[in-house]
């Protein structure tokens, strides 16, 4: 990084814009996933799309590499800085630009809370819909490279069913709008790939987002199981029951204990318990409730909890959304993983987990958003102990291999990442990966936008077998190969 | 054509340089501009297979070359549906479906195919085949081809096949029909809807006469009330309402379905926010006093269908128009169904925006020698 290119970022963002200082950038060395951590060589906090544009531009002008990174919660490592690169932190760009509600609309700058966007809608009765656990400091820009769920996402979908618009920043500093307020805007679909496309191809700027109706009723129930088989069989029966819930999620024996010391919200001791929302009309709602609470109670259930206010549903979710943190207080060190399989493979996929922990000796809790089969097992270890960290990554690493031999994916909502670019060929073959590249090469022909996260490089994965391929330098004709 | 043979005849024409066609049904040969004649015409109706229903899991794999109408009927074997209803689903494959994002009046509810797509396979220009997403609903892992496909009308690679996420048949509808004598009216009682709890699959507006259709598919219980609470809503504000089911509910879709495309003239569809489209076909009727036409809007959506008759100047300067009414981002004007006077005179798709350089490097790095189904796709991709 040369003196001229730092002094024209400095000439764009002013001085309180840059961070070099080394114990300022030490906030900025990892994400959420904290295990992997890298120096930024350079932290820039742009305060408008203007700003961000003639960031990235200067970037591609000198051919430097740079991570766009919102509020740093991620858990693939997506916002990972790069040896050499700048760092973009979108933090404040997080103005709500406008409201529409007659036509359930919003905009809003990437360094947005998720959950602000609900608070400032929520007093006329509107919400933004995808909730990550993290909804209260993860931002709106993270959220779409990361195409983020959440519990809810079983009836509503992912934030890729909520934007409707984006301003980006391209790799070559261009600024672009794709979608719009409206919807069937004639074109490729490119919001489509560039949500969830983990900060690869642009900066976004600007999101327009969709805003639903709150329901008329909501109730949620709480029933423990002596089996996390027989929870999976009650969730199995509801959707057989033509049910779909606005969520299904299922805790372990391990996350509830972890929960209940952390957060105390009064959950059963049961080896599962599962948690049921449903949303609607309030005679649709009713009726579907009736029969969700016969399946929980057939399959077993025990302790039916059914909240009677908004204050009990609360205390329900906050016992579901404390779970990964509350890790901290079973286990010294933990391992969150992201899986998904077809729900009906839950039995043999749980005992083949169950398995692993018996073989490993590793202590393994399941949480998991059990509507759309996505697994969050948490590999509990003690990094004191010599081995144990390495032991807990190839645990989780096997976890995966389980979730692609039943059919699933490496990752339901994390995102690939830094974290799981080298699973990638575990679960695509080299022609799809072809085909995804051509993409990333149509935004980012030089490669300069957040490099080396989702797809497997020789670099941080080994030769991976293949036909030969060119590297740039060798296309430039500026290397040979020997 | 088997899935090798499709491969093979594209790895083909790639060789040799031949511009090649994809054709699936034959119901959206019209839509877009004018593309050039190909050299090599390939057919996926021979890909028509059901490949996986996975009823527990939801989800199902189909070919390219099956019509929605068949893949439904077998998946109702199951109770369950890929809830898409776009014009002419007992011709239409799922290909040309995808390939152009189409859909109907539940997409209120469902959404389109882009936002029930969750894997797909493709066949490149060169014959190599390549998948993405996968066969479960939440999947975070690379790029989203199966999206990228979606309204790109085969200008970037062959869909082969698709996996879609399902929903289960409700067990009982209801539809609300509301007929209202103004305009004023209208757009009251959309806004109400809109801001009411109520959960339609459908919000259907027809233009001529002036008239709302609601469509409400749940448990009994539920349709009952929601088509009951509706009708207490439109009335009190001097609209008639009134409830159907059954085959007559089923009749009154089927010919609001068929409703634009029996009869003759060009077809335009305009998305706009959902709050343009009564203003917009209040504008319509009041422009086209002398002309023969009809429309449609999805009141919730922000969609509308327009029918005009007319000559092709006529229709042009009426498109031309209709243009000038947004800007870019808050809505679009596109011809669905027109004649090739009518496309040599105004452009197809309307103003590409700023993103068109970044479409066209996507084409590019698809179809290098511009060989797919060129000029088909939008912008002339």
């Amino acid at each position: 990084m040369t003196t001229d290119f730092v002094e024209r970022i400095e000439r764009i963002v002013g001085r309180d814009g840059i961070l070099s200082d080394p114990t300022e950038l030490l906030a900025y060395e990892s994400d959420g996933l904290a295990r992997l951590r890298e120096k930024p060589s350079l932290v820039v906090l742009p305060k408008s799309a203007e700003d961000v544009q003639q960031v990235v531009r200067a970037c591609h002008d000198h051919g430097v590499q740079f991570v766009a990174r919102g509020h740093g919660t991620g858990l693939s490592g997506g916002a990972l800085p790069i040896p050499g690169a700048v760092l973009i932190a979108l933090t404040r760009l997080n103005r709500i630009l406008d409201v529409d509600l007659p036509n359930h609309r919003i905009v809003v700058e990437p360094g947005v809370i998720n959950l602000d966007v609900t608070r400032r809608v929520a007093p006329h009765g509107f919400y933004y819909a995808p909730d990550p656990s993290s909804q209260q400091i993860c931002s709106i820009g993270g959220n779409v490279a990361e195409n983020s769920g959440g519990a809810h996402c079983l009836k509503y979908g992912f934030t890729v069913h909520h934007v409707l618009g984006l301003e980006v920043v391209l790799p070559n500093g261009d600024l672009v709008h794709v979608g719009g307020s409206a919807v069937d805007l004639p074109g490729l679909d490119l919001l489509g790939v560039l949500v969830g496309s983990e900060g690869t191809l642009g900066v976004v700027t600007k999101a327009t987002l969709r805003l639903l109706r709150v329901a008329e009723t909501v109730r949620t129930i709480l029933a423990a199981f002596d089996s996390t088989e027989a929870a999976g069989n009650a969730v199995s029966d509801i959707i057989g029951a033509g049910i779909i819930p606005a969520a299904v999620e299922m805790m372990d024996r391990l996350t509830v204990e972890a929960a209940e010391a952390a957060v105390h919200p009064n959950f059963p001791k049961a080896e599962a318990v599962l948690i049921v929302e449903l949303d609607g009309t309030a005679s649709e709602v009713r009726e579907q409730f009736a029969v969700v609470e016969e399946i929980c109670r057939r399959r077993g259930g025990t302790d039916v909890l059914i909240a009677q206010n908004s204050d009990q549903r609360a205390r329900i979710w906050k016992g579901r959304k404390a779970a990964f943190a509350a890790m901290g207080r079973v286990s010294p060190n933990y391992y969150v993983q992201d899986g998904v399989i077809p729900r009906t493979k839950l039995p043999d996929v749980l005992r083949r987990i169950r398995e692993l922990e018996l073989r490993s000796g590793l202590r393994i809790g399941n949480v998991f958003h059990a509507g759309d089969g996505n697994l969050h097992p948490l590999v509990c270890y003690d990094e004191t102990v010599p081995g144990q960290g390495a032991l807990a990554e190839r645990v989780a690493s096997e976890i995966l291999t389980y979730c692609i031999e039943a059919g699933g994916s490496i990752t339901g909502e994390h995102g690939v990442g830094a974290d799981k670019a080298c699973q990638m060929p575990k679960m695509f073959a080299p022609a799809d990966l072809d085909a995804m590249l051509l993409v990333r090469t149509a935004f980012d022909p030089r490669g300069l936008c957040n490099p080396g996260k989702v797809f497997p490089t020789p670099r941080l994965c080994g030769e991976v077998p293949g036909p030969y391929r060119q590297h740039p330098v060798e296309q430039a004709g500026l290397a040979e190969r020997f | 054509m088997t899935l090798a043979d499709i491969s093979e005849t594209l790895a083909a024409a790639s060789r040799d340089r031949r511009r090649v066609a994809i054709d699936g049904g034959g119901t959206k040969r019209e839509w877009g501009s004018l593309a050039p004649a190909a050299d090599v015409t390939i057919s996926t109706r021979g890909l028509n297979t059901v490949i996986a229903h996975r009823y527990g899991d939801l989800t199902a794999t189909v070919e390219a070359g099956a019509s929605l109408a068949d893949v439904n009927r077998v998946l109702a074997t199951h109770g369950q549906w890929i809830p898409l209803d776009p014009p002419h689903a007992d011709r239409a494959t799922i290909g040309g479906i995808v390939a152009t994002n189409d859909s109907g009046p539940r997409r209120h509810r469902f959404g389109a195919p882009r936002d029930l797509i969750i894997g797909v396979e493709i066949v490149r220009v060169d014959g190599t085949r390549a998948k993405s997403g996968g066969i479960v609903v939440k999947n975070v892992a690379g790029y989203d081809l199966g999206r990228l496909m979606t309204g790109s009308f085969g200008s970037l690679a062959l869909i082969a096949q698709a996996t879609f996420k399902l929903y289960p048949i409700a067990p009982a509808s209801r539809s609300v029909v509301v007929d209202m004598d103004d305009s004023g009216v209208a757009e009251r009682t959309i806004a109400a809807i809109s801001g009411s709890h109520l959960t339609p699959t459908a919000l259907e507006l027809q233009a001529k006469p002036l008239r709302l259709l609601v469509r409400f598919e749940s448990i009994a219980a539920a349709a009952d009330e929601q088509a009951a609470a509706l009708v207490r809503l439109a009335t009190t504000d001097g609209a008639r309402a009134f409830v159907v089911d059954t085959a007559e509910e089923s009749a009154l879709w089927d010919a609001h379905d068929a409703r634009l495309w029996q009869h003759p003239g060009a077809i335009i569809k305009i998305s706009c926010l959902p709050t343009e489209v009564m203003p917009t076909m209040i504008a319509i009727g009041e422009s086209l006093r002398d002309v023969e036409w009809d429309a449609i809007g999805r009141a919730g959506v922000g969609v509308l269908l327009l029918r005009v008759g007319a000559n092709s100047a006529r229709q042009a300067r009426i498109i031309t128009d209709l243009r000038a009414r947004f800007p870019h981002g808050r809505g679009s004007v596109v011809i669905v169904r027109g004649s090739d006077e009518l496309k040599q005179s105004v452009d197809a798709w309307g103003a590409p925006g700023d993103a068109l350089p970044l479409m066209r490097a996507i084409k590019r790095q698809f179809d290098p020698h511009a060989l797919l189904n060129t000029g088909r796709g939008p912008f002339g991709l």
